[in-house]
């Protein structure tokens, strides 16, 4: 009965794990970020990860963004972003969401995120594989707990 | 067909190998013959100056041009139904117009550019964007007082952003309206003045399921420009096109295997899907296979696949064919929806694997690029549906794996990087989803021209034929049956 322990109101605080909800938009590339992030996401499913990509912004806590953003799309993520609920953060995964890549400068393109909007996670590469953008995704969480607990 | 071939071949000769320039009546009189033709066609676009269509006469290209008279050119779509997106898009990106053609709405621009008409060499700023989007149901819709749902842009699905407005006035789908344009680039735009070697990079990046195969296309019409012919693949350019052919096919069936339900399928194609990956960034140093092909990827490397993931690749193909036709697998779960016939297929010009599922029998390139597909049981399951697609799919899986298992280690070896002068050239190959083309005029080592021609426009122009009838649940799994890529055919 060592688990008993855990219940005891003395001992080390344990952190409270909050999972991760992230709703991913192509926002106009060739898609290579996005088969990268689905290899990711099979992989987080089937390991039953606390880190989960969800099918609607409502449902999200954090926005990550692939493709350098169309003129065509900017108006769709403005409205995914209201769409999310409470505290609410943005990743950009990829040279095109990073800063526009291959594809700027261009009419129809408004050349990625950096610079229009504070990313909380700017992750270049041509793509990044799936362990570079999970690595990535877990190196920020823990940061983020480290600095809420200093 | 001889008929219209005759008319074409009767027009001046021009800089590319089997293109000639008609004058205004000679097109006329093509485009009059074209309605008692069965002469293909693959493709329609401009460079400004002139209006081009793409045919197929037996496997040699055969390209009609015409030049734009005040800002016009007779229409095509009357004739043939898959010329329609791309007048729309010809009046999108110069504002040239089709007369007589079957529809004029914009496919591409929905008024947020800018610019009007951007390929253009002084693009009129455009007016304020719309601060709506407005769509005409149909009158049965409204009078049944159905719900119209909506699909897309961002489902969080990981597929390239497009909008479908389905009308479900029961239990089944009786409307489809399609939106493009969110995925457009302005790639023309980008790859005027570039020079041959950004270009490359460029036609690496239009898709990433099927980038060996634009790759491919683009050296193929490279080598037709510089004189040397589209000789058929060497062995590097197939072993790559294998590997392309092979990822893009598993991870269409995992997701498939995904909205069925069924875990083993899934986790033995991705699994599978993984080590191709990985082997692939061994090799080559691209996971997704970007630039390995000359000119951006120039390296001289040698290429082999261990004989271990080769056996794996087998033993899996095996084990995913017995998952997939076992009872109440996913073959019987998905036959029956998303069904696109031969004739569909053959109003639209559909070829490539989403064709030959529904029967069409198309060849698989004008250059003989690759063995072609031998469907394996026969005509029973050519019904066009979902399973009849997966099944294909698995199969050129599973032919994919013995081509690579007959190439040893294929050694890709740079050509040497010239000076690109001025010239003209097409070029195609057979991609996971169907026939890819390019296009491209070169004046002075930099891209004058360009066009690139993918079956996802074709595609997107059947769905409505595709999706009617169908339940809106079973949306999502034709899709991806369809193999439909918006990057590729927004541009």
């Amino acid at each position: 009965m060592a688990y008993l322990n855990l219940f005891w109101p003395e001992g080390t605080v344990l952190p409270r794990m909050l999972p991760l909800d992230i709703f991913h938009m192509e926002t106009g590339g060739c898609t290579g970020c996005a088969l990268e992030l689905r290899s990711l996401s099979r992989a987080l499913v089937e390991g039953h990860s606390d880190i989960r990509f969800v099918s609607t912004p409502r449902q999200a806590g954090l926005l990550l963004v692939t493709g350098s953003l169309t003129v065509e799309m900017a108006p769709v993520v403005e409205l995914a972003w209201q769409a999310m609920p409470g505290t609410r953060l943005l990743a950009a995964v990829g040279d095109c969401a990073v800063d526009g890549g291959v594809f700027t400068p261009s009419y129809a393109v408004l050349g990625g995120v950096e610079g229009r909007a504070r990313a909380s996670l700017l992750l270049p590469g041509c793509p990044p594989s799936p362990a570079e953008i999970l690595d990535a995704l877990i190196r920020w969480r823990m940061q983020g707990e480290d600095e809420l607990s200093a | 067909m001889t008929q219209v071939a005759d008319l074409i071949r009767s027009g001046t000769p021009a800089a590319c190998p089997g293109r000639f320039v008609l004058d205004e009546q000679g097109w006329r009189d093509m485009a009059a013959a074209l309605s008692h033709s069965a002469l293909p066609l693959l493709g329609l676009w401009s460079d400004g100056g002139q209006v081009h269509a793409l045919f197929m006469e037996g496997t040699r290209p055969l390209m009609a041009s015409v030049a734009v008279t005040d800002g016009r050119y007779l229409a095509l779509s009357p004739a043939r139904a898959g010329a329609s997106a791309s007048e729309r898009i010809m009046q999108d990106l110069w504002g040239i117009e089709a007369m007589g053609a079957t529809a004029s709405a914009p496919w591409l621009d929905q008024g947020r550019w800018p610019v009007t008409w951007p390929l253009r060499d002084r693009p009129p700023p455009a007016p304020a964007p719309p601060e709506g989007v407005e769509f005409i149901d149909d009158a049965t819709i409204v009078q049944a007082g159905g719900t119209v749902l909506g699909h897309g842009p961002a489902e969080g699905d990981f597929n390239a952003p497009f909008h479908l407005r389905l009308g479900v006035p029961g239990e089944r789908i009786m409307q489809v309206h399609s939106r493009m344009g969110y995925a457009h680039r302005g790639l023309c735009a980008r790859m005027r003045g570039a020079t041959v070697a950004q270009a490359a990079r460029l036609v690496a990046r239009i898709d990433a399921t099927a980038t060996v195969a634009h790759q491919q296309a683009f050296a193929d019409a490279l080598a037709v420009m510089e004189g040397n012919g589209a000789g058929g693949m060497h062995d590097a350019a197939l072993f790559v096109g294998e590997l392309g052919r092979i990822m893009a096919h598993l991870d269409t069936l995992a997701v498939a295997a995904e909205l069925l339900a069924d875990r083993r399928f899934v986790i033995l194609a991705a699994t599978l899907l993984e080590r191709v990956r990985q082997a692939c960034r061994d090799m080559c140093g691209s996971r997704l296979l970007f630039d390995v092909l000359p000119p951006a990827g120039g390296n001289e490397r040698v290429m082999s696949l261990p004989a271990e993931l080769l056996a794996e690749l087998r033993a899996g193909c095996t084990a995913l064919r017995r998952l997939f036709w076992r009872p109440r697998g996913m073959a019987m779960q998905a036959r029956g929806r998303g069904i696109l016939r031969a004739d569909v297929a053959g109003h639209w010009g559909i070829a490539g694997c989403v064709g030959r599922a529904g029967g069409v029998e198309s060849d698989p390139g004008p250059y003989g690029s690759r063995p072609p597909a031998v469907w394996p049981d026969g005509s029973r399951a050519m019904a066009g549906d979902v399973t009849a697609r997966l099944a294909l799919r698995l199969h050129e899986v599973e032919t994919a794996v013995e081509i690579l298992s007959t190439l040893d280690a294929v050694a890709l070896t740079a050509p040497p990087v010239g000076e690109y002068g001025s010239g003209e050239g097409i070029g195609c190959a057979e991609g996971p989803a169907g026939p890819v083309w390019h296009w491209l005029r070169v004046e002075n080592g930099r891209v004058a021209a360009w066009w690139c021609g993918d079956p996802a426009l074709l595609l997107f122009q059947a769905l409505p034929q595709v999706l009617s009838g169908a339940m809106y649940e079973d949306v999502p799994l034709i899709l991806a049956s369809l193999g439909l890529s918006a990057a590729s055919a927004d541009l």
